[in-house]
């Protein structure tokens, strides 16, 4: 009897049953992943549906009307110029910002690589705090720092050599928020790129170094291609977040003076915020956004998967 | 110059350049400590280096500005989403890391691409789910938000871990007839606990230091500590020394913490990626 009401159980939940025998991390994997795509494809259809309405904020369902794509047609024929203005600092600082933070990093651990001292956990503890520090927190004190009348800054750029920066000005606050992000940021491709340095196998530097290989060769030939991976890595990481990045502007800048840096996150902020309330436009912008991020992160995730 | 003095030399240059770095990546931090400690007028003379210190930011933003509410919801939220994150990841990451399939790096993949999906993106979709169910300014809310980045960070960060484990572990306890549960809870938990309180560190500083949800989907009772500066801004200026001593307030545990996870940093950073 037994027997047969299992038999009988195991006919109802067949397929299901049969599926995770099959595939027995299942039941291990299905809680995140279901938490992860109703989390991320949940809201991005949704995204994708206020932005081919008129929705505005605080307005009810039934006022929404769909306009089809006319926002999206307002963002490409030009009718926004804000709007490719903001597509172009975005990606003008990604490539900046990545650029400046990959060298100087790469810099800062071939030079902690290349000696050892006693006091080097302490300047890895010291690389470790912009890193830690909360970024809106950390932009609000540089705000300070910045200070055209009273920041520090300035007041020593005054004393030794007699000139003053406007640091927030329309002119050099895009320069502003990119040296934050060099400051929180290098640190970041520091730690990684000295980790991998580490870990380097000794024989090929003899072999190199036997061969009579210069130092700037055996950095082309032999540390940057066994390092490939990890600069990928660094890459990757760098260029999303500094594309996608909102604290340190909405702190330091509030995207201004004007729309000096307003960067695509902070400009879907001013369409969507309560003053304008524009969430069907915002989105259009939103969804811009997370197609760059996306096709940006699919390509180097895609060459940093790559074996060699 | 011979070669040895060549070597000292250099070796000074150096040490020099080192330090120099040091003070400019430090200098932001220690200056927010000295801010903290500033009297308003004090504050715009940054000339002025020995100035005698004072509290009175400190008795200000705690007894005036109930900067501790702001701190509990910070924890509240970050505890919560870090235990739903390495309970529910933590499983993920096992099965990540002891099964093999077709699919498997393609659903790791996904999992990372959750990392750089740009908060301002998504946060439009939030809030107006989050209005639907009436959850806006709820630490629930914040909770859920959170799970987001911290799933794909514990499933990355604790498959590594996992992975570091002999599995000659736990094919001789399921010869010793243990069920995979028994061999989860009584020999992996054990083993990888070092690994779960760092990625549980990890994910409690990045959810402390979040600020695009907090911003956007709370507005008066769940209000965190990072959305707490903009409290500041008054019309009669900015309170600078109140600032930096919410500051001061908020960095120091995340410091204190970091220094905790050192071992680990470079891997938590990385996402897991990269074994320092």
């Amino acid at each position: 009897m037994g027997t047969v009401t299992k038999a009988e159980k195991a006919q109802k939940g067949g397929a299901i049953r049969r599926y995770l025998e099959r595939n027995p991390q299942t039941k291990f994997i299905a809680p995140a992943m279901i938490a992860m795509y109703a989390l991320s494809v949940i809201p991005t259809i949704f995204l994708v549906i206020i932005s081919l309405t008129n929705y505005r904020l605080g307005w009810d369902f039934s006022r929404m009307k769909f306009v089809g794509l006319d926002n999206y047609i307002r963002l490409f024929s030009g009718a926004d110029a804000d709007f490719w203005h903001s597509v172009w600092i975005s990606l003008l600082f990604m490539v900046v910002a990545t650029a400046i933070e990959m060298a100087l990093g790469f810099m800062l651990a071939m030079l902690l690589n290349s000696s050892e001292f006693k006091l080097k956990p302490l300047v890895i503890g010291i690389l470790i705090i912009p890193l830690a520090m909360t970024p809106s927190i950390a932009a609000q004190m540089w705000k300070l720092m910045f200070n055209s009348e009273y920041g520090i800054l300035n007041y020593y750029l005054q004393l030794f050599f007699n000139v003053k920066v406007t640091w927030l000005s329309a002119d050099m606050a895009f320069w502003s928020v990119l040296i934050v992000d060099i400051w929180q940021y290098t640190p970041f491709v520091t730690l990684i790129l000295y980790a991998g340095l580490r870990s380097m196998p000794t024989d090929p530097y003899e072999s190199a170094a036997i061969d009579g290989a210069s130092r700037f060769q055996t950095l082309i030939h032999i540390t940057i291609p066994m390092m490939r991976k990890l600069i990928f890595l660094a890459l990757l990481f760098r260029a999303i977040d500094s594309l996608r990045l909102f604290d340190t502007v909405f702190t330091l800048t509030q995207g201004g003076p004007g729309n000096a840096t307003e960067f695509l996150s902070m400009h879907i902020y001013r369409l969507a915020n309560a003053q304008n309330g524009l969430l069907g436009r915002a989105a259009a912008v939103a969804m811009v956004l997370l197609v760059i991020v996306t096709v940006i992160s699919r390509f180097l995730i895609k060459q940093q998967r790559k074996e060699d | 110059m011979n070669r040895k003095t060549k070597k000292i030399v250099k070796s000074i240059l150096k040490g020099i350049l080192l330090f120099v770095i040091c003070f400019l990546i430090i200098f932001p931090f220690l200056w927010m400590i000295m801010v903290s400690l500033r009297d308003r007028v004090d504050i715009f003379n940054p000339g002025d280096w020995f100035v005698t210190p004072t509290l009175k930011n400190y008795i200000q933003i705690i007894e005036v500005n109930g900067i501790f509410d702001y701190f509990i919801n910070s924890i509240i939220v970050s505890v919560a989403t870090t235990l739903i994150s390495l309970l529910i990841g933590g499983f993920a990451a096992y099965g990540f890391a002891r099964y093999n399939w077709k699919k498997r790096e393609d659903r790791a993949f996904f999992a990372l691409s959750q990392k750089f999906l740009p908060g301002m993106a998504v946060v439009i979709p939030y809030f107006m789910m989050a209005a639907f169910f009436n959850l806006l300014d709820t630490r629930i809310l914040l909770i859920i938000c959170y799970t987001t980045f911290n799933i794909p960070f514990t499933i990355w960060m604790m498959r590594g871990f996992i992975e570091d484990l002999p599995r000659e572990l736990e094919e001789a306890a399921f010869v010793d007839g243990c069920t995979r549960m028994q061999v989860l809870y009584k020999i992996i938990l054990p083993l990888v606990t070092p690994g779960l309180v760092a990625t549980a560190i990890f994910c409690v500083i990045n959810s402390w230091n979040e600020f695009v949800f907090a911003n956007f989907l709370t507005t008066i009772s769940a209000k965190t500590v990072p959305t707490s500066v903009m409290m500041y801004l008054s019309v009669s200026g900015v309170q600078w020394g109140e600032m930096a001593a919410t500051g001061v307030l908020a960095v120091l545990p995340v410091l204190i913490f970091a220094i905790c996870v050192q071992k680990h940093m470079i891997r938590g950073l990385t996402f897991g990626a990269v074994k320092g």
